[in-house]
């Protein structure tokens, strides 16, 4: 079990007059996302609260311990925890495809979505897009989710023998839901541990900070604090995009219990 | 215009024009334009008609059972020449009527935040273009080196980390199994970051160690590490 402190806020930045993030803040769940939609006339606002809430009601079905169907295309790569989140980043993508389908004003809309899930003692987060999930650890930032950009996906190719992009096409997403049927998200999985930062933010806030800069306002600040903190300086630097940011911090991991760890809760020790 | 042909079995029971701007209401009730008289369809089951960006489409209204399109349920789809629309146990065939021009189903044109950094390419040429050039870039980005442990003592052979999650401990349900007293149920593990591998100590009184420090609780993984985890020993290879 994994006790955690945490805060989540949005902002609607400084130019544009909607508000198309959506973010959800569940300690009862463990669960914490961040949906930055698109497309035009309002539609992300459409799409990113459909991924929030197609993900939140799915992954409280298992959480009763309600009966769960076997998982159709489990990645045996992956363990049981992960295949879930992937599971409902799979079904947002379905309900968000379907309505942009279904409805002429949403034709074209969009989401991304970043996403951390406490299980046990551990975490597992998965993205597509290019809203960024950091793991602060220490005096050290890194980056979990994987950028689902051209110009991220150009860069990380071996030196030279570039293709040529069109400069237009440079700042795209390469992977959004709601785009097609499918959907492919980056995921990872690892053990939590005391102290960890979880900082989940839609690019509206990444796009003005440097992940260092992030590091230096987190750190050791209480997470509340901290998103105010992180949209006062993006929406100083301009803020012409949506700001969502979730902070996540672990304050306690207790893990499962071994042999002796019994022993010791029985001698009272622990 | 196209043609919806209503069949039952092998049956072809009637045909129906499908005009741009009417719509067709398909379903048992007989204020219908194709009424189907079978219990397995609902009063109001689906409708087909013309949308600007899409094209003829086909839209179930909620019905019980569902509307299928080539055994593929939907709740909107865009038809195409030749699809098979399954309702109950009916099945309605869309065709054009050969030597008939099909409609032009107009592209999105580029409206104001078209260029918006975070719009996903939109029309059907553009994504095409965009996702050969990702397949081309994806090719080109070297096959993600995979990490592998090289048995030296406790188990022979190698064991590829293809899992983003590996287990290792006493437990039989673990990847990796490493007996011991003083062995945790999940001693630790090994789990595949964008960074890199990164090995974690959970549980027991046996730690693991790297190049013989002990790990207490994080740390990432350098090809050639030796890894300790009881009596199991292995260096951490990639291979690419």
């Amino acid at each position: 079990m994994v006790v955690v402190e945490s805060a989540g806020i949005t902002d609607v930045g400084c130019k544009r007059t909607g508000n198309e993030d959506c973010y959800l803040v569940d300690d009862s769940m463990g669960l914490y996302i961040v949906a930055d939609g698109m497309g035009g006339h309002q539609a992300g606002e459409v799409a990113s609260r459909v991924v929030i809430e197609t993900m939140k009601s799915y992954m409280e079905r298992f959480q009763d311990g309600s009966s769960v169907e076997e998982l159709e295309d489990e990645d045996l790569d992956l363990t049981r925890e992960a295949n879930r989140l992937l599971a409902s980043i799979r079904l947002a993508n379905s309900s968000v495809f379907s309505i942009s389908q279904s409805k002429e004003a949403c034709r074209g809309m969009g989401s991304t979505v970043s996403a951390i899930w406490f299980t046990g003692d551990s975490f597992v987060a998965a993205n597509v897009g290019d809203s960024p999930i950091y793991l602060i650890q220490g005096d050290s930032i890194e980056t979990l989710s994987v950028p689902h950009t051209v110009i991220a996906e150009q860069a990380s190719m071996a030196n030279g023998n570039a293709i040529k992009i069109d400069e237009k096409f440079r700042h795209m997403l390469t992977r959004g839901m709601g785009v097609i049927e499918t959907v492919d998200a980056d995921i990872c999985e690892n053990q939590c541990f005391n102290g960890n930062t979880f900082v989940i933010c839609s690019d509206g806030l990444s796009d003005k900070l440097t992940p260092d800069e992030i590091l230096d306002v987190v750190k050791d600040v209480k997470p509340d604090k901290a998103c105010q903190d992180l949209v006062d300086l993006a929406k100083e630097r301009g803020g012409e995009d949506n700001i969502t940011v979730i902070i996540v911090r672990v304050k306690k991991v207790k893990r499962g219990s071994g042999f002796f760890a019994s022993i010791l809760k029985k001698l009272g020790l622990s | 215009m196209p043609i919806l042909q209503l069949q039952f079995k092998d049956k072809i029971i009637s045909k129906y024009r499908v005009e741009k701007g009417k719509s067709i209401k398909i379903g048992r009730r007989d204020t219908n334009d194709i009424v189907i008289e079978n219990v397995s369809v609902s009063g109001r089951h689906a409708k087909v008609e013309w949308a600007e960006n899409g094209g003829f489409m086909i839209v179930d209204l909620n019905s019980t059972n569902g509307t299928f399109v080539n055994d593929k349920m939907i709740t909107t789809h865009a038809l195409k020449h030749g699809d098979v629309i399954s309702i109950g146990k009916h099945r309605l065939i869309f065709g054009y009527v050969k030597g008939e021009a099909r409609p032009e189903v107009e592209e999105k044109t580029e409206e104001e935040g078209w260029m918006e950094k975070t719009m996903v390419l939109d029309t059907e040429e553009h994504r095409e273009m965009l996702a050969k050039t990702a397949e081309e870039l994806r090719a080109k980005i070297t096959v993600d080196k995979v990490g592998i442990l090289s048995y030296l003592s406790g188990a022979e052979g190698e064991f590829p980390l293809t899992k983003k999650l590996v287990k290792i401990g006493k437990d039989p349900a673990n990847d990796i199994v490493v007996g011991g007293f003083t062995m945790g149920k999940v001693a630790a593990t090994i789990s595949m970051m964008p960074t890199g591998y990164q090995l974690s100590y959970v549980g027991g009184m046996t730690k693991p160690k790297v190049n013989d420090t002990t790990v207490k609780e994080s740390v990432k993984l350098e090809e050639f590490d030796t890894i300790t985890i009881g009596s199991l020993k292995a260096k951490f290879i990639l291979k690419g």
